[in-house]
């Protein structure tokens, strides 16, 4: 752990070796981002102490001329919707208000005309979108709990893939030592039984609007970060990558905000709008853990992974073609085929996703399986993730 | 009127007997041919839909002759008993399956009527009328989810073919 943190710029850290000494562990670190996100969460609903009413006039086939009269800073989308039908309640995926897309759990602030999306609208294709960024987020979440705690997980930026690339993806830096392992078809299929243990639990993703003042400035340590919590967002930018991508996304918001979401204890951060919550899922399964070679932060790996929601559930010979071809390196971003095997030891500069377009290299991805001296057993927990997330003690 | 295996042996009588005779036959299709002809949608019972639909068929075929044509125009006049409708028969219907040949009406069972004799009801109506459709239309939406995926694996495919070939 303290050989990747000296190999961070030291640019940002008050001091490497003091942090890595300091350094929590996983589940205090998930716990302390939970407490952050629950206080900032309760600040923000304290801004509206008195109950002032808007008007919703929906829109969508049959509701037209619809008006409800909600609470401002307290109604939700979803709270709109329950109080329609139970259709609404269960087929909405996202919601445009005033032709914005507008998570379904986040606070109506003004009146507005609203539609609830679903799957099966003429065009879903902004629901579509954020299935799928759902879905890669809820990857990230599998594959940060279910190592056992000895082993470092870093979620990377998560590359925004189309939908029509077959599979969505999340990249992640794992620790140093589990640079030999190659993951099997039974690691695979313990990481999608981990995702269908989180979409059994139907749990919402909370979405919460922060400015990014404090998430770029106030890395340094956690007390610091939790001392001036009431802005702030976050001890979670804990790595330099993080801080960059949160300058980047505040740039690229209009008012200069990022949005987290939580979804049960993960606390994470969006390029946009997420699904309403896990549930919606139905056919999920990880398909593949492609290596990207050494970049900053140790060997990049990249989770690939296919998903259904229950709406629109796939044959199963259907549902077999699109897995084979959701196995393939995702071919947006990829490894140039002149390359050698990707876990050789090159030093190369990646500077963004775009750095590996061209031709995949699946083949050699996936044939290096032989020589894997960590097996499954060694890396991965033998107790399910249900258990990692109970043991996080709350602040 | 439908060759059946029923009506190959019935030695030539394929119509159903209705009514009080042949005549009253005549004149009961007659009355609901107009009726289907002004409504363009009807409910009856499903003998009788059955036979005004050969009838149906027929008019339409005559009519599309052009109301200069001297049988056309006698068909019309004698199937249809309210003669207002005989503009409409011209002007309206003839137009609208003039891309078609045949198959101009359609024809749906409904359940059986609720009164002592528990007929065999149906509905039948001439195709491309304003009315919301007897069946639930096939929603084909190339934009989900699960059509999106499967384009690009059709793309992808398409694809490798062209490279191996």
């Amino acid at each position: 752990m303290s050989l990747r943190l000296t190999s961070l710029p030291s640019t940002g850290f008050a001091s490497a070796a003091a942090a890595a000494a300091a350094r929590p562990s996983a589940a205090e670190v998930r716990s302390q981002r939970n407490a952050v996100f629950s206080r900032e969460q309760a600040r923000q609903r304290a801004l509206y102490p008195r109950i002032e009413k808007i008007e919703v006039s929906m829109q969508g086939p049959g509701l037209d001329g619809t008006l409800l009269v909600m609470n401002r800073g307290m109604s939700t989308p979803l709270s709109c919707a329950r109080h329609l039908t139970e259709y609404h309640v269960n087929n909405s995926v996202l919601a445009l208000v005033d032709g914005e897309p507008w998570p379904l759990h986040q606070p109506l602030t003004d009146s507005c005309s609203m539609t609830l999306l679903t799957f099966k609208d003429s065009d879903p294709t902004l629901a579509n979108q954020a299935y799928w960024r759902s879905c890669a987020a809820l990857l990230g979440q599998v594959l940060q709990t279910a190592f056992k705690d000895d082993y470092n997980v870093e979620l990377l930026s998560t590359p925004e893939v189309p939908v029509t690339s077959g599979a969505f993806c999340c990249d992640v830096a794992l620790d140093p030592q589990l640079d030999s392992w190659t993951p099997s078809e039974e690691s695979l299929r313990s990481l999608t039984k981990g995702a269908q243990q989180l979409i059994h639990k139907d749990l919402p993703w909370e979405p919460l609007e922060v400015a990014p003042s404090v998430g770029a400035g106030g890395l340094l340590t956690q007390q610091v970060a939790l001392r001036s919590s009431d802005r702030l967002l976050v001890c979670f930018f804990s790595l330099q990558y993080k801080q960059e991508e949160v300058e980047e996304k505040a740039a690229q918001h209009p008012k200069g905000r990022v949005t987290l979401y939580r979804c049960g204890d993960h606390v994470l951060l969006s390029a946009g709008p997420l699904v309403a919550r896990t549930g919606l899922c139905s056919q999920y399964e990880v398909t593949a853990l492609h290596s990207l070679g050494q970049g900053p932060w140790g060997l990049h790996r990249r989770a690939q992974g296919l998903s259904l929601p229950l709406q629109l559930q796939a044959h199963h010979t259907v549902w077999r073609k699109l897995r084979q071809r959701a196995e393939k390196l995702s071919r947006k971003v990829c490894v140039p085929l002149s390359a050698p095997p990707c876990r050789t030891q090159q030093k190369r500069v990646y500077k963004s996703s775009d750095a590996w377009a061209g031709a995949s290299s699946q083949a050699g991805c996936r044939r290096r399986g032989s020589m894997s001296p960590v097996c499954l057993q060694l890396a991965l927990k033998t107790r399910p993730p249900t258990l990692q997330t109970d043991a996080s003690t709350p602040l | 009127m439908r060759l059946t295996l029923r009506a190959l042996i019935s030695h030539g009588r394929v119509a159903r007997k209705m009514g009080l005779g042949p005549e009253s036959r005549i004149n009961m299709l007659r009355n609901i041919l107009t009726g289907l002809v002004r409504h363009e949608r009807i409910e009856t019972t499903m003998a009788r839909a059955d036979e005004v639909r050969f009838y149906a068929e027929k008019l339409i075929d005559y009519a599309k002759r052009g109301d200069t044509d001297e049988k056309a125009m006698k068909m019309a006049s004698f199937w249809l008993t309210e003669k207002d409708l005989v503009p409409k028969l011209f002007s309206v219907l003839a137009p609208r399956f003039e891309t078609q040949s045949n198959g101009y009406t359609r024809m749906a069972r409904l359940p059986n009527r609720e009164n002592l004799d528990r007929a065999k009801m149906a509905v039948l109506e001439y195709k491309g009328n304003p009315f919301p459709p007897l069946y639930p239309v096939k929603k084909d939406n190339e934009l989900t989810l699960i059509n999106q995926l499967l384009r690009g694996y059709r793309e992808d495919r398409a694809q490798q073919l062209a490279t191996k070939a």
